[in-house]
């Protein structure tokens, strides 16, 4: 059942249709794909390419530059396909958005170059913004970027950079005028940020794995930049004012997130419904008559549509060009019900379980992590319902 | 050149297959192309790919049967022909009838088809449909190499390769391993909703419908007993086993 009351186009639920038939032909692979995304934390470069070929990337650029102009919803739907077969793809996800950044804010001659090979899904790209000491309040970022004649020169530290090491390219959030001096001369905060397309073999630029778990198939990553050399045609968006660009393209993220969460929770709850229809403890009744396994999974069948409905809401609303801070409310009302939803249903799958919930062989236990991940990442759910509080409700700001 | 793929849609393999009153029940199954037919179709596309060719489909069934040729267009193929029939028969020899008049207006070189559908099972149709064209014919195709109208197929003969050498026109039909179909990918999706599909009804192929056989009943296969283990040392494990095969399964 996908969303019977959304008006879906015949081309978006083409897009289902055909992510579906694909992870149907694939699905002799899923136990290996499971071991390599879970277990050796490799997502396989085998289900991106077949991401590529289906032309996913394809849809999310305009036919002008090569793709065929779905837009963010088609990548949406297919994102929460992915993630329902219990194979959502993050870098998938930041490629989406750096492509979204580019589209939205990039320079003519910067389309023509990046976004045919996008949509042919040849370049795969990471987002950086997070730093050791600047996390939600990114704008006290202290990477640096300084211009010398016709290029960049950025310096810092960035931390919890997801599949840095599997990408080709790393888009970087860096200072071009330092926090304090904006400060000084009275100007915004988000004044005198840029974003630098990095390629992630560019010199002085080196990475170091995090011990981290929760990203499903990628690792995070330090990424020192030491005086690393930017073209300056590499720079997306203004000088000073890339965060107009990035603000832009955070939403696609929390969008895509949202997804991810959704077929996260179709993906448990569909476990945890066979699961109970054939599980027997007293008698020859199953599990799944009794209403104490019965009423949490229904329950979350409801959120789950409602955050379904908001994310589809939220994806459209960026298609069609909305103001941001109009689909930002929705990519982050989505985002918030989504991840909070996954979760849960994450936990409630083991619940159902028993004891099989812990075992490896199930699954469930290894989604624990990445259902968790979603509730703090891209963005902590503290923070998601600030803004909301702010701007759906107009309460003053408390931080 | 021309080629013809006659395509049929069935259950899904995966599909459990449920029987109800002596029937195969299809509410709510899910249904694919052949597998066989599968092949079939992406070789007809290799042959496009690698030359100049026009690849028509043809079909024999229920209006459903529009999202087998609508894949199978997507894949890449250039046009379908659908033979509606909302009670299909199950008569080989009156639907390859059906099928050789609808073939024969087209005057393909090639007609390609699977070795046989998951469904029925019979593999009687395609062969049919070239015995009453004269059309030559090799069966179980693994390899297939064109070479004007020359034509080389390797075929499997029971495990082993038989090579054939034949020429156009010709039918051959697809085992498994002749190739790795593709999936639609969605500019193609979305190009095969604006390819032509003729619907055709066997009056209007001039075909009455005559079955010389019917499907009386349709049954699932008996459960599998569980297997009978034997123990003791090999000595005695072998010759308890001889004394079953002689005296139980009546076999030796």
């Amino acid at each position: 059942m996908l969303a019977i009351g959304f008006m879906l186009t015949d081309e978006q639920r083409t897009v289902i249709d055909a992510v579906e038939e694909l992870l149907r032909k694939l699905k002799p692979r899923q136990e290996a794909y499971f071991k390599s995304i879970y277990d050796d934390q490799h997502y396989p470069d085998e289900l991106w390419e077949h991401m590529s070929a289906l032309g996913l990337f394809g849809a999310l650029v305009p036919e002008a530059y090569g793709g065929s102009g779905l837009g963010l919803l088609a990548m949406t739907l297919a994102m929460e396909r992915f993630a329902a077969h219990g194979l959502g793809n993050v870098l998938a996800v930041l490629t989406t958005m750096d492509a979204m950044a580019i589209l939205r804010g990039g320079t003519e001659a910067q389309k023509r170059r990046f976004l045919p090979a996008i949509a042919e899904g040849k370049l795969r790209m990471a987002f950086a913004i997070t730093e050791p000491d600047a996390g939600t309040n990114s704008f006290r970022m202290r990477t640096l970027a300084r211009k010398d004649g016709s290029v960049y020169r950025l310096s810092g530290r960035k931390a919890w950079i997801t599949g840095a090491d599997r990408a080709d390219y790393v888009l970087v959030v860096a200072r071009t005028i330092p926090y304090e001096e904006v400060i000084a001369q009275g100007l915004r905060e988000r004044y005198g940020m840029g974003l630098f397309l990095v390629d992630t073999k560019a010199e002085g630029l080196s990475m170091q794995a995090m011990e981290t778990v929760g990203i499903e198939g990628f690792r995070q990553f330090f990424l020192y930049l030491d005086d690393v050399e930017v073209p300056e045609d590499h720079r997306i968006g203004d000088e000073h004012d890339g965060a107009e660009v990035m603000f832009d393209a955070l939403n696609p993220e929390r969008i895509l997130f949202a997804a991810k969460g959704v077929g996260m929770t179709e993906y448990a709850l569909a476990r945890a419904a066979e699961y109970a229809k054939a599980r027997r403890v007293f008698g020859d009744t199953p599990i799944a008559a009794y209403q104490g396994v019965q009423h949490p999974l229904a329950r979350l069948k409801v959120l789950q549509e409602a955050a379904r409905m908001l994310t589809y809401q939220a994806a459209e609303a960026f298609d069609r060009g909305r103001a941001r801070s109009e689909v930002g409310l929705f990519a982050n009302m989505a985002k918030y019900l989504a991840s909070e939803t996954a979760f849960e249903a994450i936990d409630r799958a083991i619940q159902t379980h028993g004891g099989n919930g812990f075992s490896k062989e199930y699954h469930l236990i290894r989604m624990m992590a990445p259902a968790r991940l979603m509730k703090t990442a891209p963005i902590n759910n503290e923070m998601v319902l600030n803004y909301i509080a702010e701007r759906a409700l107009g309460l003053p700001r408390s931080y | 050149m021309k080629i013809v793929v006659l395509l049929k849609q069935t259950f899904d393999t995966e599909e459990k297959v449920v029987v109800e009153g002596g029937k195969v029940k299809e509410d709510g199954a899910q249904f694919i192309i052949n597998p066989y037919d599968e092949y079939a179709v992406e070789e007809a596309i290799r042959i496009k790919e690698s030359g100049d060719a026009e690849v028509v489909l043809i079909s024999y069934g229920p209006a459903r049967a529009e999202e087998a040729l609508r894949k199978a267009l997507a894949m890449g193929a250039d046009r379908a022909i659908l033979i509606e029939d909302e009670t299909p028969s199950a008569d080989e020899a009156y639907v390859a009838e059906l099928i050789a008049r609808a073939v024969e207006k087209e005057a393909p070189d090639i007609l390609l088809a699977g070795y046989f559908s998951v469904d029925n099972g019979a593999g009687q149709v395609a062969l049919r449909v070239a015995e009453r064209l004269g059309m030559n014919h090799v069966g179980a195709v693994l390899k297939l190499t064109l070479d004007g109208d020359r034509v080389r197929a390797e075929r499997d003969a029971e495990g082993d390769i038989e090579v054939v050498e034949t020429t156009l026109p010709v039918l051959l039909t697809a085992q498994q391993g002749l190739n790795d179909p593709r999936y639609p990918s969605l500019p193609g999706i979305m190009k095969a909703k604006k390819k032509p599909l003729d619907r055709l009804t066997p009056g209007e192929l001039g075909v009455e419908r005559k079955e010389t056989t019917q499907v009386i009943e349709q049954y699932l296969p008996p459960k599998k007993e569980a297997g009978k283990i034997i123990g003791g040392t090999a000595e005695e494990a072998a010759r308890e086993l001889v004394r079953l095969l002689r005296e139980e399964a009546k076999v030796v």
